[in-house]
Order: C-alpha cells, then sequence, then structure tokens
C-alpha cells in the first residue's frame, strides 16, 4: 500500500542504517505463539489476547490512517486490548516491507504485511534458504475467503479491495459521471493519477481501468495508455500526484482514487473548507486486486501479530472499542477483560474496510450471513448506470503483463 | 594496538629510557584517535551501506549471482531515465551556474547588511530542498497558489493560460534552480572574493578596457572555481529525489524515482537488486564528475 514514497525512502535507509537496538524481552517461553497455525492450536481467543497483552506491541509498516479505514482498526484494537501499534513508514511500499522482514533489527521488524498481490511470490520464496518469509496461520473466518485468494496451506491470504472511482472538488463547473468525461477542455491540467502505475497498484489499477473504458480489456491496457496518451496530448493530465496533500493544494481537481481512499480524502478537504465529491464511473467498473496479509515467520511478536490478523479478518458486526458500552466498556477501561467475550462484541476488521469504502474480500460470505454492515452511502455521489455494472478483477498475470507493457509505455505517454 | 598493550609499551620504553620513541608513537596514535570519529562515521554512513548495495546489486531475489540487473542498464527505460536524470541535471546546472555567478558579482560590489542578508539567505536556501521546497513552490506557483493568484488578480495575467506548468519537465528544472543557484552562491562567492581591486585599477592603469579586464583577469582567475561549482551542481542536482518525487506521477523518467518504485514500489516486484544496480550507476556517474572535480582543482591550483 502507498500513496507516496518520499519519507518511505528515507525510513527506508534509517531501517537500513539504524543499529540493532537492543530488543526489548524475548518471548522465547511463547514459542506456542511462533507456530500455532490457527486458533484452536494457539490455546483459543482468550490465551491469544492475554500473550499479546503480555508482549505489548505490535509492529506494522506502510499502513497510511486514511487507507480503507485503517485508523478505526488501528484505535480500536489498541484501546480493546491494551497493545501499542508501531507503524513504521506509513507512506511505503510492498517492496518495503518484504525488505523490513528480512533485514530489520528484530525489535523493529515487522510483524504482519499487508502487500499488493503482485508480490506474493517474491514473499515465498524471500528468506535465506529460498522458503516464505510468512508463517502458516489460519485465521478463523478461513472459509469465508475466497480460494483464489489464500494460500492452501495458510500461508498468506487476501484481506480486501477497491474499486477505482473519480474524485472532483465540487466547485467545478460540469462534474464528470464516466471516464471518458476527462477529457473535457474545462479540466485543463487539473485530472490526476495517483502515482506512477509502475510503482503504485492504484495507478496501476487506474490504468487498467481506462483500458475497459475505452473499449480494452484487463488482458491488454494498451488502451488505457492510449487513454492517458491523449490526456496528456490535449493538456489535461496533471503532473501532480494524486495524493491528499496535492489534492488540498488544488491540483488535481479530477482524480483517479480507490473507493477506499474517498472518505479520508473528504475529511481531509472539509478540515480545509474544501468539498470533494466521488463518484463510480459509468464506463468501467474494475476493482484491484485484494491486498494480502502475511504473519512473519520472524514475527517479534507472534501472538500480537496473530490476533492483529484475527482482528481484521474477523466478520463480527459489533461496535468500535470507543463505542462499546456496558460491561465491555468498564472492562476496557479496568483492563479486565474476557477476551473472547470483548472480541466478539468488537467490530471486525472486514466491516471497518466497509466502513471505510473497501470491499472486504469476506464480503460475499458476510453478506449472505447478514453480517455485512451497510457500505456508507453518503461517500458516492448517485450514478445509477455506473451501478448496473459489473465489478471486475484482474488476476495476478493480469497485473504482471500490464506492468512489462507500462515499464516502457508510461515514461512515453 | 589496544589501549593496554600500548601503555605497556609505553612504560616498559621509559623504563629503557627510550623516552622519545614512544613519545613519537604516542603522538602518532592520537592522530590517528582524532579522525577515527569521522572514519567510522564515512564508514558506516557511506562505505557499508554502499557495499550492501553492491552486494545486492550483483545477486537476484534468490541469492544467485548475476550481472543481468547491470546490463539492463544500457537498455530501454533505464537508458532513458540517466538521460532524463542527465538533462534536468544539466539545464538546471547551467541555469543556476548564471544566476548563481551574476549574484556573487552584485554581492561582492555591495557592503553591510545586505551582504549578509544575501549570504545568509543563500545558507538557508541551499538546505531548503526536498518536500518543503516542492511545496512551497506549489503554494506560491500551482494553480491556485499565492503568487498565481495575485498575477491573476492584480496583473490580469493567467499564467496557466498558456504553456506554463510546475508539474513538468521545466517545473522540475526551475524548482531546482530554487537550491541550485544559493548552492552557486555559497560555493563560488570566495573565488569572486578574491578578485583583488588592485588588478582592475593596475588593468586600468595600463590603458586595459573592461572587455581585456574580463577576457584576460576574470575569466582567467574564475574559470577554474567556477567549472568546479558546476560539477557540484551537477552532481547534487542528479542525485536530488524527494523535490523531484513530490512533484511528478512517472512521466518523467528519472533515475532516483526509478529506484524508489523498484525498491519502494508495489508494482514491480522480484527486482530490488535492479534498483541497487540503478544506484551503482548513480554512484558512478557521481565518482566521475568528482573526479573531474578534483582534477579542475588540481589544475588550478599549479597554475
Amino acid at each position: 500500500m502507498r500513496k507516496h514514497f518520499i519519507l518511505g525512502t528515507v525510513a527506508a535507509i534509517a531501517v537500513a542504517i539504524l543499529p540493532a537496538v537492543s530488543s526489548a524481552p524475548s518471548f522465547a517461553d511463547d514459542s506456542t505463539f511462533a507456530t500455532c497455525t490457527d486458533l484452536a492450536s494457539c490455546g483459543g481467543m482468550t490465551a491469544l489476547i492475554k500473550a499479546a497483552q503480555a508482549e505489548g506491541s505490535l509492529n506494522i509498516t506502510t499502513v497510511l490512517r486514511n487507507w480503507a479505514d485503517y485508523g478505526d482498526a488501528i484505535d480500536s484494537f489498541q484501546a480493546a486490548f491494551g497493545v501499542h501499534i508501531n507503524d513504521d513508514n506509513p507512506d511505503g511500499g510492498s517492496s518495503y516491507e518484504i525488505k523490513s522482514i528480512q533485514t530489520a533489527p528484530e525489535a523493529s521488524a515487522p510483524d504482519v504485511v499487508d502487500i499488493g498481490a503482485s508480490h506474493i511470490a517474491d514473499a515465498m520464496t524471500g528468506n535465506k534458504s529460498g522458503g516464505s518469509l510468512f508463517a502458516p496461520y489460519k485465521v478463523a473466518t478461513w472459509n469465508d475467503i475466497p480460494t483464489a485468494w489464500k494460500d492452501p496451506a495458510g500461508y498468506w491470504f487476501g484481506n480486501y479491495s477497491g474499486q477505482i472511482v473519480l474524485g472532483y472538488d465540487a466547485k467545478l463547473k460540469v462534474h464528470p459521471t464516466k471516464i471518458s468525461d476527462l477529457l473535457n477542455p474545462a479540466y485543463k491540467k487539473v485530472v490526476g493519477i495517483a502515482g506512477d502505475p509502475t510503482g503504485a497498484q492504484e495507478a496501476l489499477i487506474t490504468v487498467m481501468t481506462a483500458s475497459v473504458a475505452n473499449g480494452g480489456s484487463l488482458d491488454n491496457v494498451q488502451k488505457g495508455v492510449d487513454f492517458f496518451h491523449k490526456l496528456k496530448t490535449i493538456g489535461n493530465l496533471s503532473g501532480a500526484n494524486a495524493d491528499s496533500t496535492h489534492i488540498a493544494t488544488g491540483n488535481p481537481k479530477v482524480w483517479f482514487d480507490y473507493s477506499f481512499n474517498a472518505l479520508g480524502t473528504q475529511q481531509a478537504g472539509a478540515q480545509i473548507g474544501k468539498t470533494f465529491n466521488y463518484v463510480k464511473p459509468s464506463d468501467a467498473a474494475v476493482m484491484g486486486t485484494p491486498y494480502i496479509f502475511g504473519v512473519s515467520a520472524t514475527a517479534p511478536h507472534p501472538a500480537a501479530a496473530r490476533l492483529w490478523v484475527e482482528f481484521l479478518m474477523s466478520e463480527n458486526k459489533g461496535h468500535l472499542a470507543k463505542d462499546l458500552a456496558g460491561d465491555e466498556a468498564t472492562n476496557v477501561a479496568a483492563g479486565t477483560l474476557d477476551g473472547a467475550k470483548l472480541f466478539a462484541s468488537l467490530m471486525g476488521g472486514q466491516n471497518i474496510f466497509t466502513l471505510g469504502g473497501a470491499i472486504p474480500i469476506e464480503q460475499a460470505a458476510m453478506a449472505k450471513k447478514k453480517l455485512l454492515v451497510p457500505s456508507p452511502t453518503s461517500i458516492f455521489q448517485s450514478n445509477p448506470a455506473a451501478d448496473k455494472l459489473t465489478l471486475q478483477m484482474p488476476t495476478v498475470a493480469q497485473q504482471t503483463t500490464a506492468t512489462a507493457l507500462l515499464k516502457t509505455a508510461w515514461a512515453k505517454i | 594496538m589496544s589501549q593496554t598493550s600500548l601503555q605497556s609499551t609505553l612504560s616498559h620504553q621509559t623504563a629503557e629510557g627510550a623516552l622519545p620513541v614512544a613519545k613519537r608513537m604516542f603522538r602518532l596514535d592520537k592522530s590517528f584517535l582524532g579522525i577515527l570519529p569521522f572514519l567510522a562515521l564515512i564508514g558506516y554512513f557511506f562505505f557499508y551501506p554502499l557495499a550492501v548495495v553492491f552486494n545486492e546489486s550483483i545477486h537476484d531475489s534468490h541469492h544467485h549471482l548475476t550481472a543481468s540487473a547491470y546490463k539492463a542498464l544500457f537498455g530501454g527505460d533505464y537508458r532513458n531515465a540517466f538521460i532524463g536524470s542527465f538533462e534536468l541535471a544539466a539545464y538546471s546546472m547551467a541555469i543556476s551556474a548564471i544566476i548563481g555567478a551574476l549574484i556573487c558579482w552584485a554581492v561582492v560590489k555591495t557592503q553591510g547588511h545586505a551582504r549578509k542578508l544575501i549570504i545568509a539567505a543563500a545558507g538557508v536556501l541551499t538546505s531548503t530542498g526536498g518536500i518543503p521546497l516542492a511545496f512551497s513552490f506549489i503554494a506560491a506557483f500551482g494553480q491556485e497558489g499565492l503568487v498565481t493568484k495575485i498575477l491573476l488578480n492584480v496583473f490580469h495575467w493567467d499564467i496557466y493560460g498558456g504553456a506554463f506548468d510546475i508539474y513538468n519537465f521545466w517545473g522540475i528544472v526551475l524548482v531546482y534552480c530554487f537550491f541550485q543557484a544559493p548552492l552557486m552562491v555559497i560555493i563560488f562567492i570566495p573565488a569572486v572574493e578574491n578578485l583583488k581591486v588592485e588588478w582592475q585599477e593596475a588593468n586600468e592603469t595600463l590603458g586595459g578596457s573592461r572587455i581585456a579586464y574580463l577576457r584576460f583577469v576574470v575569466i582567467p582567475v574564475l574559470a577554474p572555481a567556477f567549472i568546479s561549482s558546476c560539477l557540484l551542481l551537477f552532481a547534487s542536482g542528479f542525485s536530488a529525489y524527494a523535490t523531484a518525487a513530490a512533484m511528478s506521477n512517472g512521466t518523467i523518467p528519472l533515475v532516483p524515482l526509478l529506484i524508489g518504485n523498484l525498491v519502494n514500489g508495489e508494482v514491480l516486484a522480484d527486482q530490488a537488486n535492479q534498483g541497487d544496480a540503478l544506484a551503482m550507476g548513480m554512484i558512478l556517474v557521481c565518482v566521475l564528475v568528482f573526479g573531474l572535480y578534483a582534477l579542475v582543482m588540481r589544475v588550478s591550483r599549479k597554475k
């Protein structure tokens, strides 16, 4: 995950050169939690929570708070379980996450990573002897994850995804409803894409979406490249990165975004008196490949790591920790909770992602079980034509083919 | 030599009455100790990472030895990126060198507070690169920037009416000049200050014209410093990353940005060693530039 990577590189250098600060208490006696492969073999939820609390903290990496509503998930987890979360390099990307597992000093190594699907192969052969960087772990909701997006042995599993949507400044006279609208001369120099498609998955999926909108396909994204070439030739394409910082500066004014960034960008805009609208385009409905969780095989906090993925993959409707009431709230405040009971009353990560505008990987199963909270309707402008489209999702192979094309084509558009 | 063995040697030799030798040894050791922190620093922050980068550049992600990453540097995208970085460095160097030299020329003619102010400002601006500079630039000259709005509302001049944009190659060149020109002022001003008034007076006394003064005194005296300053500017522009990263989305091929995508991106998997090879390529270019710099300095000192 990433929006931009400036801070990322600074942090990458920092990690590479920081001395191995003598590490916090070792959990050698908790070896069960470094090797247990599901809730049952970990001794159940209450035991897992107790062990996570004893570890005291959790290292995550490259997580942005306003990305898929991660901020709420972090706050709720910290408040409910009293486990402090360290987030390293919020703006970084998957290559950095994998590198961190391989090279970071033990105390600051990530416990869990959230990587782009293109990096699965890399991670599965990334340790010194060519084996997986991840430890196999199957969350309680394992059966509800679509087969295509989980490793049969449990080394990795999908978590959430987003659809490519259009964002725009509400002050614009003409509001876009489809991707071809972006060719309108009214949008001179202000149409933005979120990064370089050879560096950011969001931008890559954007080009794939543009391909579909222009009569191309996910197999061959040349039509998408042509569309951006046209945008550039007529002078509409902005060179500014479509991240919330640049959007706040007033350029771009129309941009492609993942659906789960919409809420955060709208909130950021509201703080500076700007209204940003979002709409699902009516000429292409494409979602990205899901992001992928892997629990590090060398996690410094193995129990907290497993609790974190259980929490984020949980389908519970429940409440965020701050919204708990009654016994649960008292228990959280006093730190005297019965783990399993509290966990059951907390809103699960899959629903928190939904609230952030993301598409949780367990969506279909949750809908069937009526566990899915409604996706917030206030985020997107009404566009009935867009709702009729069927969402398409590229395969990892299609992404790889598109990347190979873009590696030469993008710099020349 | 460890501290204890040194001391035992010392006391032993003192006992033998060979104090001068011991003293010399001790002095030698101390001077070495003096630069030890510095050596440790560059060793840890420069040579160690360099060795790591080099080692990674010659191994693929499965730890097999390979030179493929280096071969790729000469083809397609990577070659274009080197050309792009070269052009960016060259243009920002040329513009900044001229502006900076003119400022130097003007500054040495002034005295007192104005001069101190300009030099202090140059010092501050030189170190204001990266993201802060990019965003101050956007805040000033962006489409909703302050300067843009003032020009539009007060002078009715829409700078965005034509081809002007800060988010393209020339925009980045312009932004780079904001830290490159002050850098030029700082490194070039000592040379300009060394031009003695007496030389100009001598030229006039001997009936030389202003052009003769420029041609036979100023240019020969300043040329080595000017060229070496240019080389420093080139290296600085060639290697800058954060400003360009904050102001582009990959449509401008630049080596540092490609490295960012390869080592920190999430699309190109399995190619971190390519980023390392690109980094080695950049280091090579910088070594060549600094080699030239050393050469110019040596030649100028011989004169």
